[in-house]
């Protein structure tokens, strides 16, 4: 994994996680107060009941005539009853409590206004121990849930976090493919160069014979190549196009002498049924990049010895070699950027991806017909 | 010394005790020995009180209110409790006396005091 991958599945996670936990702490939160509300007022209820039955004792006590008035008293419900000015007046409380239901002392109170005022009372209070078990169950279970949460998310979060970050890792190791193999690509034809400038140097220049120039005119041509084709690439989406009238016959025959050198270095035996005077309303560049793309493949991936096929006709362009072919399964890509058809020459696999540009731009048809080991076929139809 | 601390606690108590009862006997005298007269159960007043004013301070004044200046509105009898005794007059009585008396009635008749929790 790479380190800004890395760092970008980490910063992912931190605010999806991140986010995704507020949001259920937030949930989970307004959720447990609701519950617990639900789960106190059910507990209230008894007292509500006890309330109204002290009340209606009440009134029975007023009445009474008897020496001693017993005060009603529950076993779990404790219970006092208050003056107008709240002042206590009697209850089943161990000390007097005062009339302030605003205590945190785990117990659930309960105030009913009495009135008339029997026995003087004006406020009955009542108060009951809260039972703490459904409230703690309740907490277990969100806690749980949480943690269940939690984890599926965490999982989910990284699961999506290495589906986001695939494309960029792609990109990155595509990227870092296309820098290895430009300094490698760049690297041949320089050192081609130097080599053979030491050469002519060390026997003097009398001693120079064509073939040091020959290689030093085939590397030139060759970083010229790269130059231009990574220029095209990195110019095409603000490139203005100048269409004109281009004598394709012509700008074929110019380009197949052009690399005349490097056929010639691989021993390649040139086929060409050229039409002449064939004409298209194109961008002379594009044509360029059109032509010695397909050329420079065919002469690259062709096996030494083979056979360089060109042809052009009012209808298509076609290149073809005998070279090493492309493999079935690498067909459906071999149109995408930084893709080769194999790896047993350099190049950035970038050449069918610039023909396939400048095919869509002028909306030609492409065919590729190659069968592995045996070569490959290019095929341009101009459009009608 | 223990002797003589024994003899003042007793004289002091008997004291209170005579406060107690002289306060008693007036209140009979000045009120429920008429009421008797009139039977007029004085409990059931008491309780009519406690029933409409809560707390003691706020029966001692409408108590108060009532036997300065007794007038049907000021009474805590229904209405048709007065076809059959008539309205009572002004009470003569000393401010402070009279007071006095009715903080010993609702002493008497209190029904807090009564109040107790099943043993």
């Amino acid at each position: 994994m790479f380190r800004s991958e890395k760092r970008s599945l980490i910063r992912f996670l931190i605010i999806y996680l991140g986010s995704t936990f507020l949001l259920f702490s937030i949930a989970s939160w307004l959720y447990y107060i609701s519950s617990k509300h639900h789960l106190l007022d059910q507990q209230r209820e008894p007292i509500k009941y006890e309330a109204e039955h002290i009340k209606s004792q009440l009134r029975t006590l007023h009445r009474s005539n008897a020496e001693k008035i017993i005060y009603p008293s529950h076993t779990h419900i404790q219970s006092a009853i208050y003056d107008l000015d709240k002042a206590y007046i009697f209850g089943t409380f161990q000390t007097k409590q005062t009339l302030d239901i605003n205590k945190y002392d785990n117990r659930l109170y309960h105030i009913m206004k009495v009135e008339p005022y029997y026995l003087g009372a004006a406020y009955l209070l009542l108060a009951k121990d809260i039972d703490f078990e459904p409230i703690e169950k309740l907490q277990r279970n969100i806690f749980l849930f949480m943690l269940g949460a939690g984890l599926f998310f965490a999982m989910l979060g990284y699961f999506l976090g290495k589906l986001f970050v695939a494309p960029m890792r792609d990109s990155m190791e595509k990227m870092n493919r296309f820098i290895q193999d430009t300094t490698h690509e760049l690297n041949t034809p320089i050192s081609t160069i130097l080599t053979n400038i030491e050469m002519i140097e060390t026997f003097g220049k009398e001693e120079a014979n064509a073939t040091e120039l020959k290689r030093i005119e085939i590397a030139s041509k060759t970083l010229s190549r790269i130059y231009d084709d990574l220029t095209y690439l990195n110019l095409n989406h603000q490139y203005h196009r100048e269409i004109n009238t281009i004598n394709m016959s012509r700008l074929v025959e110019e380009r197949v002498v052009y690399f005349s050198a490097m056929a010639e270095a691989k021993l390649l035996k040139t086929v060409m049924y050229i039409l002449p005077d064939v004409t298209l309303k194109m961008d002379k560049n594009d044509a360029f990049r059109l032509i010695d793309n397909l050329l420079s493949n065919a002469i690259k991936y062709n096996k030494k010895e083979g056979t360089l096929g060109v042809r052009l006709t009012k209808e298509f362009f076609e290149v073809s070699d005998t070279g090493v072919g492309i493999q079935k399964e690498n067909m459906h890509r071999i149109l995408q950027r930084f893709q080769r058809a194999n790896n047993s020459e350099g190049g950035f696999g970038i050449g069918l991806d610039i023909v396939n540009q400048v095919v869509n731009s002028y909306d030609f048809v492409l065919h590729i017909n190659s069968k592995e080991g045996k070569g490959t076929e290019v095929n341009i139809q101009w459009k009608k | 010394m223990e002797k003589i601390v024994l003899i003042i606690s007793l004289l002091s108590l008997s004291l209170f005790a005579f406060e107690d009862t002289t306060a008693s006997s007036r209140l009979v005298t000045n009120c429920l020995t008429c009421h008797e007269k009139e039977q007029i159960p004085s409990s059931l007043i008491y309780k009519r009180y406690l029933m409409k004013y809560s707390t003691d301070g706020r029966m001692e004044e409408a108590m108060n209110k009532y036997l300065k200046d007794p007038k049907k509105e000021h009474s805590i009898m229904p209405a048709p409790f007065f076809l059959k005794f008539p309205m009572k007059e002004k009470i003569s009585l000393d401010d402070a006396v009279l007071r006095d008396n009715i903080q010993t009635y609702l002493e008497k008749y209190s029904m807090k005091k009564r109040l107790m929790l099943e043993e």
